[in-house]
């Protein structure tokens, strides 16, 4: 069976042909799983704002605005949604944000609840690409993320002073640590004057 | 017809990817904790490894030799594409567990190799006997592997939420199984167990094991 020669015609076009007819079948499939994909990172997210706000029955997604109000405070850090957690009574109860901060693989999002008054409650770190078995101990060592809870508006630089990091994964860990810190910031900066407007109207 | 079933046969046994030729052993010794999750990347090999044979196959002869390579890697990697966006849309935990080994499948040198070594040479009839016996037999060393890895170490076997197997209350699972040195120990056995049997049916025929066809060197990951 006669192969096709290697002329640089027949190269630039095969493979030209190939990639194009690739993106068309890729193309297809993106369309058909889209709305599902979405539909389960929705599920996913909201179990996720649950897990670093207990207190939190419904979660309300900020407007943009405050959005970009937020990334004035928030640095190099991206903030890439702003919740507002209300309890069972309808009370506001908190507030939940992700960011992604920059690890050693790429960014490393994650999810910080705070309470009422800017006090971590809970960290989720929910989707990263860093190295197994070095970075992924900001995962698997469960007391490095704990260590945040509890951290607050007023004594940020005090805990700043004294934390523990993770050794052979210093990045992943400082990544960690910049999401926690702007948090607080951008609560200080926006979010605590979100307190009391639009609460408790259910 | 023959024909079709030594090809097919040869990936299951005397070639099988896994424990004959030793190749695309990085996934299969990372992700073989979970029996699902192990399920679910040995049924994303098996697929991306027969279409894309058939389809390297159907094209072989208007593909240059040049730029062969770079057309079985778009080939290949449209299909894994396909698998991460099915998997991500309608099983979110197995992806999530798979993570980074589901787009990794494309420079699996199991795939890129039968591409090179196998579809690119033979007629589309072929080269899916050749796709399904090799990514059956990938999919048999890599269940068993972590059948025996999730029992062993954890001490019962969970398929999708339900429990299939579970080891009495007394038992002690060493963690090391679950870790790598585990992996390597655990495979040792397996290649053993499997060479002895390859040994005793084999040994009698008129040919004996075929030369390994793959030009590949080792995994590219």
């Amino acid at each position: 069976m006669g192969r096709a020669p290697s002329t640089p015609l027949r190269m630039v076009g095969t493979v030209f042909v190939t990639c194009v007819l690739s993106a068309t079948a890729l193309a297809f499939t993106y369309e058909a799983t889209r709305e599902r994909i979405a539909a389960q990172e929705r599920i996913a997210e909201q179990q996720a704002l649950s897990a670093v706000l207990a207190t939190g029955e419904r979660f309300e997604r900020l407007e943009d605005e405050i959005l970009v109000s937020a990334e004035d405070y928030a640095g190099k850090t991206p903030i890439t949604g702003i919740w507002r957690a209300y309890d069972a009574r309808g009370d506001l109860s908190g507030f939940a944000l992700r960011t992604s901060p920059r690890g050693y693989g790429g960014p490393v999002h994650m999810i910080i609840g705070l309470d009422r008054d800017g006090k971590v409650a809970g960290v989720n770190i929910v989707q990263h690409r860093e190295t197994p078995g070095l970075g992924t101990k900001i995962i698997t060592e469960q007391w490095f993320a704990e260590q945040f809870v509890g951290w607050n508006p007023a004594d940020l630089s005090t805990y700043l002073d004294d934390y523990d990091t993770i050794t052979g994964a210093t990045k992943s860990a400082d990544a960690v640590r910049d999401g926690i810190v702007t948090a607080i910031q951008v609560y200080d900066g926006v979010l605590r004057g979100l307190r009391d407007d639009g609460g408790g109207d259910l | 017809m023959n024909e079709w079933i030594g090809v097919f046969k040869r990936g299951l046994s005397l070639d099988n990817p896994l424990v004959v030729l030793m190749i695309g052993l990085c996934p299969t010794l990372a992700v073989s904790t979970k029996l699902d999750g192990t399920f679910f990347l040995a049924l994303s090999v098996l697929f991306v490894l027969t279409t894309s044979s058939v389809l390297i196959s159907l094209l072989r002869s208007a593909i240059p030799e040049l730029v062969r390579i770079p057309v079985f890697i778009v080939v290949i990697a449209s299909f894994v594409t396909i698998v991460d966006l099915s998997l991500q849309a309608y099983l979110p935990d197995i992806y999530r567990f798979l993570g980074v080994w589901i787009p990794l499948i494309v420079v699996n040198c199991i795939i890129l190799g039968r591409a090179e070594a196998f579809a690119y040479h033979n007629p589309p009839r072929l080269a899916l006997a050749d796709g399904l016996g090799m990514g059956l037999g990938f999919a048999g060393a890599i269940l068993l592997l972590a059948a025996v890895r999730e029992l062993i170490g954890s001490g019962q076997i969970v398929f999708l939420e339900t429990t299939l197997i579970e080891l009495p209350q007394w038992y002690r699972a060493p963690g090391v199984v679950m870790l790598f040195p585990g992996a390597f120990i655990v495979f040792g056995f397996i290649i053993a167990a499997i060479s002895a049997i390859n040994r005793r049916l084999y040994s009698r025929t008129t040919h004996p094991v075929p030369a390994c066809t793959i030009t590949e060197g080792g995994d590219v990951r």
